[in-house]
């Protein structure tokens, strides 16, 4: 098995764990920062599947993270993850709290588009 | 069996209806006669007959002693050897009853997933094995394959 694949089933794991807190932070701490694009992506994935307050935080408004990510790919598929997401009310909510206070305008424009998509969507 | 050299017996023979002067002394203790002549000589004794008889009687004496002494040679070695044999069987039988207490006083335990991950180093990062893990063990896992280059 190969080192990528052996971490995608550690993070598949946390996203699964009861301990969801613990998960969340351990997602944040290595998986938002790994080098490794796939990393982020499934990361991200994994994260905002959780569809708490503070997965969908690290996600939707820190920057270089989650939507606000460098890498296209990364960016688009937490995008989405957001669409497909059954109950969106927590991540429109983060959103527009974004959207009105963050101070980074970059990451207030990136909100916008999604939460314009989200609206779109739902 | 001897028979003779009893023979200095004095025997007074009186065959002779003529009254003939007596005979002379014979060595036959048993005096017995011959078609009327008193047999002079001890043919009931033979000096090669008592030997061999002797021999034989020796012989047997000797042969019987031999037996004896090898019967008795064969039961102290058969002894000494059902000894041997005995001293064995206890060592082995208290080595037996010595592995089976300890054996008794061991506890065995086989840590299955253990073994199962180091014959299939790859199963312990199976979804299934690592939902098993606490959040901790996994950041660890986590962690040592990213300082793995």
């Amino acid at each position: 098995m190969e080192k990528i694949q052996k971490i995608k089933n550690i993070i598949t794991a946390l996203g699964n764990h009861e301990d969801s807190q613990a998960a969340i932070d351990i997602l944040t701490e290595i998986g938002t920062n790994s080098p490794d694009d796939e990393i982020r992506e499934l990361t991200a994935q994994t994260l905002i599947r959780k569809n708490t307050h503070e997965s969908l935080r690290v996600v939707l408004i820190s920057k270089g993270k989650g939507i606000n990510d460098l890498s296209a790919r990364v960016a688009m598929t937490a995008i989405n993850e957001l669409l497909a997401l059954k109950d969106k009310k927590e991540a429109i909510k983060i959103l527009d709290d974004t959207i009105k206070m963050h101070s980074e305008e970059d990451v207030r424009n990136t909100a916008r588009s999604v939460r314009a998509l989200m609206t779109f969507s739902s | 069996m001897q028979i003779g050299k009893i023979s200095l017996h004095t025997t007074k023979t009186n065959t002779s209806t003529n009254k003939t002067p007596e005979k002379q002394f014979s060595t036959n203790p048993f005096g017995v006669s011959f078609k009327g002549n008193v047999i002079q000589a001890d043919v009931f004794e033979s000096a090669k007959n008592t030997n061999i008889t002797k021999n034989i009687a020796e012989k047997s004496k000797l042969y019987a002693s031999a037996i004896v002494s090898g019967i008795n040679n064969f039961n102290e070695a058969f002894k000494s050897r059902m000894n041997s044999v005995v001293s064995f069987g206890k060592k082995i039988t208290h080595n037996v009853f010595d592995t089976l207490e300890r054996i008794g006083n061991t506890e065995i335990t086989f840590d299955m997933n253990g073994i199962k991950n180091k014959m299939f180093p790859d199963r312990q990062y199976s979804v299934k094995q690592l939902s098993n893990k606490s959040v901790s063990e996994l950041k660890t896992l986590w962690q040592d394959l990213d300082a793995i280059d």
